[in-house]
């Protein structure tokens, strides 16, 4: 298991996690819990990534996986006062079996079926909160919170601030998921999805049983958007307006435009998709616009790069930049 | 059995302009073989200027008339700009999913546009004629004289669509095209053309039934993306490749949704689309007109 690329991919989540601390120390609260976020949609981005991406399926429904996610864990916390460091790995095994059961529905469709009914689903799951008050606590939706830092921690890094701390909890579970990813990515697995996303009938012709792996994918990519529901959640309020569908579609922007076909596309796309609306604020905040513009500027933006990048650079930031790689895979 | 008629009644009315966002759906899925998630942002888009012509003073038809002009012009639009240039990377193995992804980065913008011109407000839609209960002889009937208007106009455009399709030249050269290019082309028709025709006559279809459906609730940026997936919904019960069956799924949906609303509560209202929507899929995919071969799943 533990072969040179296993080795590699160590050290980069390594590298990757000491500069998320390093930047984590410099920035100011703002921009810690901003980061926390970039980190969760890197998760949820990277679902997708390995959904769309990797496999050639579209879903629209992750919003609804990561709810399904957030809610597991926040019931588990809430209700049956289990550990966050439990209930984090349960909601995830819970994850799996929902985007099991979505899966071999949707192994059947492609294209714009399964983009509409992943929609519908990304739609009817958030209902079931207000439809089952008394359990999903309907539109007020569930508190969880990071438990208090242990101890160790308090002294290595000095007066932990809530957000830090919300930003270090995150990345531990965040470095283990992106480990997994790389090492999916280069996989016998991998290959056999890219091959399906290529050609269908190739692969099934190549001994790749086509269905099983559809939903292999499914589940996989529902795994790491229910633990990005759960990050998500844990940052103070598990609800329905946590997880509408225009959560699903910023994570299909910040996929498309950082680069659908591979990991560091997905972080190019997580940085675009948090940051654009404060950088938008900043150039814009010279000028004296009215509210309304600025209020809709980001989405307005974030929607016309997903349009251009479609229609010009359909591999995305991180397509065009490794170019050459991308056309080798 | 007034709760069931009422039921029925608005069902029917509601079921009218499902149909219409479906065939919208199905025209451009049969023309060009994407499904437009943009179709009901279109349509918000061009009720908000049906809206602001109405709120100057202009009368409710002349703001009818341009909303279904800017409609049609706003579908020929997204294809000509957005749409075609995609054709470039056909091949890739993205194929089916670029134009989805496309289509709902046009509906990004023109919810946000729609929020920068009027403010996000949710603002009401007049209806132009009366839409309280009707009453016959002193009896309030279950449905209103803009059921009616709904419903009458809904049938006068699918005679409309029927007789363009059955009976006219460009008609059959879209029918051709959408069955097959390649042979389309060699037998001179224009297939650009009629590419661009299906996105107008979807555009203001759309618009037509954004403009029904809006007196129902309020209009904001968001309010008719639930519009959309129910026609969504209503198109892939139909089939969604068949327009008499985008008609049915519509009705189907309507009537659906309205007993459900009735008989159950507002809540179970998405749980039931979802649930028809698996249903039908796991059933019968190609819907209930819909044909095996032309299923492009």
């Amino acid at each position: 298991m533990f072969n040179h690329i296993g080795l590699r991919n160590a050290l980069k989540t390594l590298i990757f996690g000491l500069l998320i601390v390093v930047l984590g120390d410099i920035f100011g609260a703002y921009n810690q819990s901003q980061l926390t976020v970039a980190l969760i949609y890197f998760v949820g981005i990277l679902s997708i990534t390995l959904l769309t991406g990797l496999s050639g399926q579209i879903s629209l429904g992750q919003s609804a996986l990561m709810a399904v996610g957030g809610y597991s864990t926040a019931l588990l916390m809430v209700k049956s006062a289990v550990a966050v460091w439990w209930a984090i790995p349960i909601s995830i095994v819970l994850s799996l079996i929902a985007g099991w059961m979505l899966g071999i529905t949707a192994a059947r469709l492609s294209g714009p079926y399964l983009a509409g009914t992943t929609l519908v689903m990304a739609l009817a799951i958030p209902s079931l909160a207000i439809r089952f008050e008394s359990v999903f606590a309907g539109d007020v939706g569930l508190q969880i919170n990071w438990p208090e830092p242990p101890k160790f921690m308090q002294t290595i890094f000095g007066g932990l601030t809530i957000e830090k701390w919300q930003l270090f909890a995150t990345l531990v579970w965040v470095l283990i998921a992106l480990f997994l990813i790389m090492n999916i990515f280069h996989s016998r697995t991998g290959r056999a999805w890219k091959a399906i996303r290529d050609n269908e009938v190739a692969a099934s012709l190549a001994g790749i049983h086509v269905q099983r792996v559809k939903v292999f994918v499914f589940v996989i990519s529902s795994g790491f958007a229910g633990l990005a529901g759960a990050l998500y959640g844990l940052r103070g309020i598990v609800g329905p307006s946590v997880y509408p569908i225009s959560l699903s579609l910023s994570l299909l922007t910040g996929a498309v435009l950082g680069g659908i076909r591979n990991i560091v596309g997905a972080g190019i796309g997580a940085i675009i998709v948090v940051f654009l609306p404060d950088w938008i604020n900043k150039v814009t905040g010279s000028f004296e616009l009215p509210q309304k513009i600025t209020d809709y500027l980001p989405a307005l933006v974030g929607s016309l790069l997903l349009i251009l990048t479609v229609v010009f650079s359909p591999n995305g930031a991180a397509g065009s930049i490794f170019g050459k790689n991308a056309k080798k895979k | 059995m007034n709760t069931f008629l009422t039921a029925l009644f608005n069902g029917t009315s509601r079921g009218a302009i499902f149909a219409l966002v479906a065939l919208g759906l199905v025209l451009v899925w049969r023309g060009s073989g994407v499904v437009n998630f943009a179709q009901m942002g279109q349509a918000m888009f061009t009720t908000y200027i049906a809206s602001t012509l109405i709120a100057h003073g202009n009368s409710y038809w002349i703001a009818f008339l341009v909303a279904l002009i800017a409609g049609g012009l706003l579908g020929g639009v997204v294809d000509i700009l957005v749409m075609r240039p995609l054709h470039k990377h056909s091949g890739s193995s993205l194929n089916a999913t670029i134009p989805i992804i496309a289509s709902l980065g046009i509906l990004g913008v023109l919810q946000a546009a729609a929020g920068m011109f009027w403010a996000g407000e949710e603002r009401g839609f007049p209806t132009p004629v009366n839409s309280l209960g009707l009453s016959i002889s002193g009896k309030v009937m279950p449905f209103t004289e803009f059921d009616l208007f709904v419903v009458g106009v809904v049938i006068l455009v699918l005679i409309a669509t029927t007789i363009f399709f059955t009976r006219t030249g460009v008609g059959l050269a879209m029918r051709a095209s959408a069955l097959n290019e390649e042979v389309a082309r060699l037998s001179g028709i224009k297939v650009h053309y009629m590419k661009v025709l299906s996105w107008i006559i979807s555009g203001a279809a759309s618009s037509l039934a954004g403009l029904l459906v809006t007196p129902a609730s309020n209009l904001s940026p968001n309010s008719l993306d639930l519009i959309l997936i129910i026609g969504f919904t209503s198109a892939v019960v139909g089939g969604l490749d068949s327009l008499p069956g985008a008609v049915i799924g519509g009705f189907a949906l309507g009537l659906v949704i309205s007993f459900v609303n009735v008989y159950l509560t507002p809540e179970n209202v998405f749980l039931a689309i979802l649930l028809t929507l698996v249903l039908v899929l796991i059933v019968r995919p190609q819907g209930i007109m819909g044909s095996k071969v032309g299923r492009r799943v």
